[in-house]
């Protein structure tokens, strides 16, 4: 609810605003309906005009040490001798708070944006003037390595909870003043507020003005965590199975994006920032890559192609050969594998099936579980599925085997997960029904629904489809940085993006 | 999302080659058997030097007016929309199921022998049907992997037949016939369904030059050179007694004890015949001037459906349909007839304004 | 969203319709890795080893006057799930050679399940008879056959070259003939077509 002002007389007569700390606290008691957080400090001046000034805040958010230090104490032992409201609120803001943070405010409906955020709002009564001081006090996790991102090279730094300490990280890495951050609110009721943040000389203009339609699009009531806002950053009529938007918990990865052209999303309250255009071949980018040397780099690049493509399709031509073709065992394995699944009462794709389905209940409750019942479900998961169910012929150890290398394959490019699960799942029924034949078709589909798929107009399979030669030197291998500093990339310039360069 | 922005004309020829060469996948049973090697590389070159006139048209079309037949049919003959429609929707519908029905004949035949080919043909076509709603750009892009996919699998099979050349049975020297040699140029004549794709969708492109087309005609035909030697110098006799001889050249392949190539050959069968019919898809769409429309996309899937169907089950439709020369009469009208018409039609700036 | 699903459906029931009531079991499917053919009083018997990890090898005798014969009847009579694709030897006794070797080799090429590269090989009849005992016999003259066609590559040791061989008219050719003195030996020995039935 918009703060309503009462006007003053002098408002009417067209002079500005004066505000009244009796009405601005009523008002904030009644949007607040007397929460038990609001803080409203009133006192006097040493002023023998005898005039008052409040101080409103939040309990819990404000550092009340530093506000005392900074704010109420040189107040209080401050005469403001014959000043008047007008010239005590200037004086207090040019040469009396202590303070090194303290925005003049433009309006009153600002205050409760500001208060909320941690931060003091002073007024004077009388005067025209809002002043919010940042004495954020409230607690948060400090910046430590994310766990999703891990390095071995790299930086141990990862976003936090608070909005400026993440801008804070980003700008200590990039220091230019090319780097901007532009604020915006999404959420009716929560007024989440959120950075844009880009490069000025390398982002594309109509792709940022598309980026921020789409966030003022939005028409979400909450928004808790990034991943609320990934839907509408999504273009219309996309695939979704997989993310035309990325997110990474590391400022390193973020800043790199940015000097690609892309444009950072960071979402107060969540530690994960969002980059768009996302395209899929950065899924298989890590930071260590590009400190390690180029043929390690280039191995592990390869070797995580190489895993995604075992965890989507082991599963499945496993079923499609059993069921279908058995003839394209290799004799040894052929022996091996149909003696095994000759001891097991259920068809194979069923059996594929259980094992997948039970192994994601088991990782989602490792997940969920109390750090000291893990070791229970360890064993648990171990002995009494692994190896009590394939000695009991439940299950046989061949196609245990299959599953299990292809979960762990799942795991060496994690934010692909999701869709690795769900393709994984469609290719065991698809093989389990229709053979080689049906995989073949579905793997087409899936490959024309990737290539149909763009991330904010970049199309998301750019560097390989469309295919850019220069841009294979970062793609399967990672080229020296010699090579690579060559030439500087920039997402608008991909081939086939539907937003020009506006620069 | 459908993309509406040019890509690379060499991209779209990329795609057309790789339909090109399916032909030789799925259809040699076609050839004279009485003709050696030496005898079909000319038909080859003949045969391919037709397909090149057939496609002059429709390559001049897109350097004079940087467009397209549906297109200039749509801007310039508006009245004649509906005809030109109609016969190119009749056209690709014949051409889908000429390629459909030897495809799930082999397939039939070798996987799914107790289950309708109706059912494979079904599921494919509602692929197809998907990929036709994305349009000829995201269908082109797809042509990329299928290229390298079929860069692999020749690897394999031809890598893997070399042991199993014999040149003391077989040899360079040309036998055959007259009749031979026009039947197998009838053949080679085949691949020109590609200029009246080219013919209907080159307006969607940028970039192009003339050698483009002449080079997907040329890798063409070394591609069918390169299978028909093998097939005469690897699988000789063995393959003349077979239907499907490129299936057993993928079959004879092999790396020792590694085995299993025709898996790959027939996986390339089944993205190639997906892409040809996906593209077919395409161009009566564009003709019919509804874009990526789901409802006539379906229609005309429901229509290839209905008359491989009738193929598959009153041979002597199927008989009538898989005549060569009927397929090359029709082919002749889409690709190089209507195209020369709109030659003298359309021009720069009445494509600009389209 | 209508629309999506029933599209999804439509292909569910054609995926669940398509093939999954003839699907071939791996643990159900009898692969056959060799055949046999020799005489056993007047009749010749036909017989197909199953891939085993047994020692002693798994064979079932079909009496029958050609090899088409012998598959359908093992397919309807003996062995349900009959499967050759994976058929890698084909061992013929050398006193029925003359009477089955080109319809055999006929019969197989026309037919695209088998495999064009699988051996073919002539033998006496104690080689046979090891070949009934152990499993490993096997191994040991595919490997025999290999090491023949290294030394002589005018052989044919497989049903393509042998096909492509016979169809050249009356030209003798080579084939591997096993023969059990010594253990076991492969020779190259020479087939006259004339003589063939």
């Amino acid at each position: 609810m918009p703060y309503i002002l009462k006007k003053t007389a002098d408002s009417i007569s067209g002079d500005s605003m004066k505000y009244s700390i009796k009405e601005i606290k009523n008002s904030l008691q009644a949007q607040f309906d007397g929460s038990a957080d609001l803080s409203v400090r009133e006192f006097a001046l040493k002023s023998r005009c005898g005039v008052r000034v409040a101080v409103f805040g939040m309990e819990g958010m404000v550092d009340k040490e530093q506000l005392s230090q900074s704010v109420l104490n040189p107040l209080l032992v401050f005469d403001f001798g014959n000043d008047d409201a007008a010239a005590v609120s200037e004086r207090i803001f040019q040469s009396v708070m202590a303070s090194s943070d303290v925005i003049a405010l433009t309006s009153p409906d600002a205050i409760i944006s500001y208060i909320t955020s941690g931060f003091a709002v002073l007024m004077v009564d009388g005067a025209d003037a809002l002043y919010a001081i940042g004495v954020q006090g409230y607690s948060f996790r400090g910046v430590s390595e994310p766990e999703s991102e891990v390095v071995q090279r790299g930086s141990r730094e990862g976003f936090t909870e608070p909005l400026r300490v993440n801008m804070s990280l980003i700008r200590r890495r990039m220091k230019n003043p090319d780097l901007k951050f532009e604020q915006m609110t999404v959420g009716s009721e929560s007024r989440t507020q959120l950075m844009l943040c880009y490069l000025q000389s390398r982002v594309s203009r109509q792709l940022l003005q598309e980026l921020k339609q789409r966030l003022r699009d939005c028409t979400l009531e909450t928004v808790l965590a990034a991943g609320y806002l990934s839907d509408y950053l999504e273009d219309e009529g996309s695939g979704r199975l997989f993310s035309g938007v990325g997110i990474s918990e590391r400022p390193d990865t973020v800043c790199g994006k940015l000097t690609e052209g892309r444009i950072a999303v960071i979402v107060d309250g969540t530690p994960a920032v969002l980059v768009v255009p996302h395209i899929f071949v950065e899924e298989f980018q890590g930071v260590d890559d590009y400190s390690n040397r180029p043929y390690y780099a280039a191995f592990i690049r390869l070797t995580k192609y190489f895993s995604c493509f075992i965890s989507v399709f082991l599963p499945g031509l496993y079923v499609a050969l059993a069921q279908f073709h058995p003839e394209y065992f290799p004799s040894w394995l052929l022996i091996n594998t149909s003696e095994s699944l000759a001891k097991t009462p259920f068809p194979v794709t069923l059996e594929v099936l259980a094992i997948t389905i039970v192994y994601e209940i088991m990782k989602e409750a490792g997940l969920r579980i109390p750090k000291s019942l893990g070791h229970a479900v360890s064993i648990v998961g171990a002995l009494v599925i692994g190896e009590s169910a394939v000695n009991a012929g439940i299950i046989s150890s061949s196609t245990l085997m299959m599953v299990a290398t292809a979960a762990i394959c799942g795991y060496v490019t994690s934010p692909l997960y999701p869709p690795i699960m769900m393709l994984r799942l469609l290719f065991i029924v698809v093989g389990g029904f229709t053979g080689l034949w049906g995989i073949v078709l579905a793997t087409a589909v899936v490959l024309i629904s990737m290539c149909a798929k763009t991330s904010l107009g970049v199309p998301y399979l750019s560097s390989l489809s469309p295919f850019s030669l220069r841009r294979m030197r970062d793609v399967f291998i990672r080229a020296g940085w010699r090579k690579l500093s060559r030439h500087t990339i920039r997402v608008q310039k991909f081939p086939e993006t539907e937003v020009p360069d506006a620069n | 999302m459908r993309t509406e922005v040019r890509f690379s004309s060499k991209r779209f020829l990329l795609a057309l080659m790789l339909c090109a060469c399916s032909v030789i996948l799925l259809l040699d049973d076609d050839l004279d058997r009485q003709t050696s090697f030496t005898f079909n590389l000319i038909c080859l070159a003949v045969g391919l030097g037709i397909c090149f006139l057939l496609f002059l048209p429709s390559i001049l079309l897109k350097i004079r007016t940087d467009s397209d037949v549906p297109t200039l049919v749509r801007c310039c003959t508006p009245r004649l929309h509906l005809p030109v429609a109609i016969f190119y929707a009749m056209y690709f519908v014949y051409t889908a199921v000429f390629f459909l029905l030897p495809y799930t004949d082999m397939f039939h035949i070798k996987y799914f022998p107790d289950v309708t080919p109706c059912l494979i043909t079904t599921l494919m076509l509602l692929g197809c049907a998907y990929a036709a709603s994305k349009g000829v750009n995201v269908i082109s892009r797809f042509g990329i992997f299928l290229f390298l996919f079929a860069l692999l699998t020749n690897f394999l099979m031809f890598g893997g037949s070399i042991a199993e050349l014999d040149f003391r049975h077989y040899h360079f020297t040309p036998e055959g016939s007259a009749g031979g040699f026009l039947q197998n140029t009838l053949y080679f004549v085949t691949p020109a369904f590609i200029a009246a794709v080219y013919a209907c969708c080159s307006g969607t492109t940028r970039n192009f030059r003339f050698r483009q087309p002449l080079l997907a005609l040329v890798f063409t035909g070394a591609k069918y050179a390169a299978v028909l030697f093998f097939i005469w110098f690897a699988l000789g006799d063995y393959a003349m007694r077979q239907e499907y001889r490129t299936f057993v050249l993928s079959r004879v392949a092999h790396f020792g004890v590694f085995a299993g190539i025709e898996s790959f050959y027939l996986a390339l069968a089944t993205m190639s015949v997906f892409m040809i019919v996906s593209l077919f898809l395409c161009c009566m769409t564009r003709c019919a001037g509804s874009g990526g429309s789901w409802k006539s996309i379906l229609l005309f899937t429901a229509i290839i459906l209905a008359l491989y169907v009738t193929a598959t089950y009153l041979p002597a439709v199927k008989e009538v349909l898989m005549q060569p020369a009927l397929m090359l009469f029709f082919t002749f009208v889409a690709a190089a007839v209507v195209p020369f018409v709109y030659l003298f039609v359309g021009r720069k700036s009445n494509a600009k304004k389209a | 969203m209508r629309r999506k699903l029933s599209i999804l459906f439509t292909v569910l029931l054609a995926v669940l319709c398509t093939g999954c009531d003839h699907a071939r079991q791996i643990e159900t499917a009898a692969i056959i890795e060799n055949v046999t053919v020799d005489r056993r009083g007047e009749e010749l018997v036909y017989t197909f080893y199953r891939l085993t990890s047994d020692e002693k090898p798994w064979g079932t005798e079909v009496p029958a006057a050609s090899f088409e014969e012998a598959c359908r009847l093992a397919n309807e009579r003996y062995i349900p799930h009959l499967s050759l694709a994976m058929l890698e030897l084909l061992m013929l006794s050398e006193d029925v050679y003359t009477e089955v070797m080109r319809g055999d080799v006929d019969y197989i090429s026309t037919q695209p399940s088998f495999s064009p590269i699988a051996y073919v090989t002539l033998c006496d009849e104690g080689a046979m008879k090891q070949f009934r005992q152990a499993n490993r016999v096997q191994r040991l003259m595919e490997e025999q056959i290999i090491l023949l066609k290294k030394n002589n590559p005018a052989v044919n040791i497989n049903y393509l070259s042998v096909c492509n061989s016979l169809a050249h008219g009356n030209e003798k050719f080579l084939v591997p003939f096993l023969s059990s003195e010594k253990e076991l030996k492969v020779n190259d020995f020479e087939i006259d077509p004339a003589k063939l039935k």
